[in-house]
């Protein structure tokens, strides 16, 4: 009986992990992204997007390396320009992130936050950097410890971890949700699988598994179900389209390419 | 009727001139399309009136600039990044600041 239970609980427990492991992506993956602000149906790019994995050795372990950047086009450069980075470093099984990295420049606007993760205890050291006059080195620095769930991750670490799980087991309407630390705040994040759709891609024309995104307590994106994403419905589950409603018109994220791709 | 055209078709010239010039030119054809619109509007309403049309000839002349400078951006201008030196360089300090905090760990699934 006790040995009937612990296979039992083995056998649980594989599956689980098996459920968690990383099957959509490898370190080497590059995906180009092209922004772009729809209003009344006419469609201006507006920035590029990359979304890039890379492993990263430490003396101790090997991770993977999530990195996003957003640059706008050279037209935009002398309004607003935008240099962002995002990238968390994170367990390339689980995704579980380790450090998280957010630099952004938007038009004359700095912002630095660096969260180091701490399993262990559930605990964020935390550090936010912003531009000042008032001090000597031109910056202002915040540094806070913040208490997180076991689950919670990063804005980064939670779009590949989408990518991970397994939505072709998933019947139409199901849900799961997320929590991602944003601005040392949990926010709850849920993914709604809408249906399969058949759309045009970068990489020809692809089935996708269509996402509906909802940020509780969000003021930036607006409507109901209207904030969607379009994931390749195939091992790799590549971001192909994501469509999101703000206040004055819509933007759209497509893809431009990709290479790398693991299967 | 014709003085309200005037007025909207002027505005909505001037608009679609000042978004062609902007980055966001592929805007410029709503305003543009209109103020032709209420151009012809107020220029039939003149001719009727038998009323002077100099107005309204700068409001064709405003929206054919708009319309000829969007359309050579839309046909011409080529979508590219710019300057990226300063994010690459970014990019490299904080990988390695990155590493130097993430030697001593040790993942444990």
């Amino acid at each position: 009986m006790k040995f009937k239970l612990t296979l039992l609980i083995a056998l649980i427990a594989f599956s689980f992990s098996n459920g968690q492991d990383n099957k959509a992506f490898n370190a080497g993956e590059k995906l180009t992204f092209a922004a772009s602000y729809n209003m009344s149906g006419i469609l201006t790019d507006v920035a590029e997007v990359k979304m890039e994995t890379s492993e990263m050795r430490t003396s101790s372990s090997t991770l993977m390396h999530l990195k996003c950047t957003a640059t706008t086009y050279s037209d935009f450069d002398s309004y607003f320009k935008i240099r962002d980075l995002y990238e968390s470093y994170v367990n390339p099984r689980t995704i579980t992130p380790y450090l998280y990295n957010r630099e952004i420049n938007e038009g004359g606007y700095y912002k630095y936050v660096k969260y180091k993760y701490n399993h262990k205890t559930n605990l964020v050291e935390s550090l936010i950097r912003k531009k000042t006059s008032k001090s000597k080195t031109g910056y202002w620095d915040q540094n806070n410890t913040v208490k997180i769930n076991s689950n919670a991750r990063d804005i980064v670490a939670t779009i590949y971890k989408i990518r991970t799980l397994d939505i072709h087991k998933a019947p139409i309407g199901a849900s799961d949700s997320f929590t991602v630390l944003f601005d040392n705040k949990m926010t709850k994040t849920s993914f709604k699988l809408l249906g399969k759709e058949t759309i045009n891609t970068a990489l020809g024309k692809k089935e996708c598994y269509k996402l509906a995104i909802n940020v509780a307590g969000n003021n930036l994106l607006k409507g109901n179900n209207a904030n969607l994403l379009w994931l390749t419905a195939d091992q790799n589950k590549v971001p192909v389209y994501a469509k999101f409603k703000i206040a004055v018109g819509s933007g759209e994220l497509k893809l431009k390419s990709a290479t790398g791709l693991r299967n | 009727m014709r003085k309200v055209s005037i007025i909207l078709g002027l505005i909505l010239a001037v608009l679609a001139v000042i978004l062609a010039v902007l980055p966001l030119y592929k805007l410029s054809f709503i305003p543009a399309a209109l103020a032709f619109v209420f151009g012809v509007i107020a220029f039939l309403k003149s001719k009727k009136e038998q009323q002077s049309t100099h107005v309204i000839q700068v409001v064709f002349l405003l929206t054919i600039i708009a319309l000829a400078l969007a359309g050579y951006k839309s046909i011409f201008s080529v979508k590219e990044v710019g300057d990226t030196k300063e994010l690459q360089q970014l990019e490299r300090l904080r990988k390695d600041e990155a590493k130097e905090e993430l030697d001593d760990l040790i993942i444990i699934d």
